[in-house]
């Protein structure tokens, strides 16, 4: 059994070498936390104080210090088929789901020329600026993308991407063209945290665009995107004003100012979806040197009475202390103002963590 | 001692070392600062005559790639890996292939026209052309 399978391994790899080159690459967050106080949400039954820290995941921070809300290790794999075309895969395995390890991403991408690649396959929605490296926390700044703005319930999608980088004198300019369909059959956010029954939960016809343009010290990036969304509460149909489907569109802006050691992040969006659900979000940091402090303030506002609205104010320090690896340290402050929409109450809380890329 | 202590403070506050920019000598195309500025971080893959550039990076933590991140692409080398971590996990782009050393550079360069690279101050010989000194 032993040889059989020394004998495959050979083989594979030196299939592998013969046709194509194959690059690993990889990140992971070890992060832990806990809620010093907070309200819960006596009218939902939760009694004792919780800090929702990422909604799409449901990490839920309570009084005792956890490791596995927020902890993930993420693989990559990309094989280089020459002539433009390559092969991706991701692979993650988060604390929120016991570390079972998923596929995240699962493409195909061909360079037609310089400027254009049309990408197929599985990927992330890039909705949000953060979106599509959501999972990759040595990439940004804070703990986590802010909460209150990255509360979307799908971010994966199957289908095709059209690629395109170039620039204009001094600027740069890329973008994508993306059309596909999610269907979730056991959607962890609304089966787990808002409806606590199996709920699937189906993005179809999605259809959106993103353009993105920067210089030396500024970026601006533009979004828009169409969906229906169907679903499924224990096997029922939901009905919305009687129709089994509802659509939605998104609207996003966000604008990035970077003066070298001061910077700017800011994010302003809209879903339209039944009403209009805004969010916007800014956080100042300063450089210096290795050690970077930021505040920040994000917050979702429903429509209407009572409307789901929540907001959160957050301080924390990255410190780059080794080439490959980020220290983090973190305080939120989440207010809910809602009653009969409250999502996880008000709290306060606190998160420390490593992140690493390789 | 105290000399040598002095010596050591002004090369880092003043940053002695320099690089130089390389290509192969067939190479005609023009360069400026931003144009090498745009290629080694994967936002322009061509050199001003049309034909492809692959842009050749050393060692992570190595002094003459340090000297090139921050005189050349303004980033400190973990910012620019923060940079190239957003790019690589979303399929948008690759980083520059790494060489050993400034021997391995050359060496690259010298064989493929289109190549560009970076080494230490003085290091060029004749089988590469430099195109910039920073």
């Amino acid at each position: 059994m032993k040889m059989k399978l020394a004998l495959g391994c050979t083989l594979c790899l030196a299939c592998f070498s013969g046709h194509a080159e194959v690059n690993f690459s990889g990140f992971a967050s070890i992060n832990a936390g806990k809620v010093l106080s907070g309200s819960g949400v006596p009218q939902f039954g939760i009694n004792d104080p919780i800090f929702l820290a990422d909604y799409p995941i449901v990490s839920v921070y309570d009084e005792d210090i956890s490791f596995e809300p927020e902890t993930l290790m993420g693989l990559q794999f990309s094989a280089d088929l020459t002539e433009g075309l390559s092969v991706t895969g991701q692979i993650v395995a988060r604390g929120a789901d016991d570390f079972d390890a998923k596929f995240e991403w699962a493409y195909l991408s061909y360079e037609i020329n310089e400027n254009w690649t049309f990408q197929a396959g599985k990927k992330r929605l890039p909705l949000f600026y953060y979106s599509d490296f959501y999972d990759v926390g040595y990439a940004y700044i804070w703990m986590r993308a802010p909460a209150d703005n990255y509360t979307w319930q799908i971010f994966n999608y199957n289908g095709i991407n059209m690629l395109y980088s170039g620039s204009i004198g001094d600027w740069s300019l890329s973008g994508n063209i993306y059309a596909g369909k999610e269907d979730d059959d056991d959607n962890k956010l609304l089966s787990e945290f808002f409806f606590q029954e199996p709920t699937r939960e189906i993005w179809k016809d999605i259809l959106g665009g993103v353009i993105q343009t920067s210089n030396d010290w500024l970026e601006v990036r533009l979004t828009h995107m169409r969906y229906t969304n169907q679903r499924y509460r224990s096997g029922e149909p939901v009905l919305w004003e009687g129709s089994d489907e509802r659509d939605g569109k998104f609207y996003g802006l966000a604008v990035n100012a970077d003066w070298g050691n001061f910077f700017i992040l800011s994010e302003l969006n809209r879903l339209d979806l039944d009403g209009n659900l805004d969010t916007k979000m800014l956080t100042l940091g300063y450089r210096f040197d290795n050690i970077t402090p930021f505040v920040s303030y994000a917050d979702f506002e429903g429509e209407g009475d009572d409307a789901e609205s929540h907001e959160t104010t957050s301080f924390g320090v990255r410190w780059d202390f080794h080439s490959s690896a980020a220290f983090k340290i973190q305080y939120d402050e989440v207010e809910d103002n809602s009653v009969g929409l409250a999502v996880a109450g008000d709290s306060k809380a606190i998160t420390i963590g490593i992140d690493m890329v390789f | 001692m105290k000399k040598l202590f002095l010596l050591t403070l002004l090369c880092s506050a003043y940053s002695c070392l320099a690089v130089d920019v390389i290509v192969n000598p067939a190479n005609t195309s023009t360069l400026d600062e931003n144009e090498i500025k745009q290629i080694f971080i994967g936002k322009s893959k061509s050199f001003s005559d049309g034909s492809k550039a692959l842009p050749i990076t050393q060692a992570d933590g190595s002094t003459v790639t340090d000297e090139f991140n921050e005189k050349v692409l303004n980033k400190s080398s973990s910012q620019l890996k923060a940079y190239w971590s957003k790019l690589v996990f979303t399929g948008k782009g690759t980083p520059p292939k790494e060489a050993a050393d400034d021997a391995e550079v050359l060496k690259l360069v010298a064989s493929n026209p289109n190549l560009i690279g970076f080494v230490s101050s003085g290091a060029a010989d004749s089988s590469v052309k430099v195109v910039k000194s920073f």
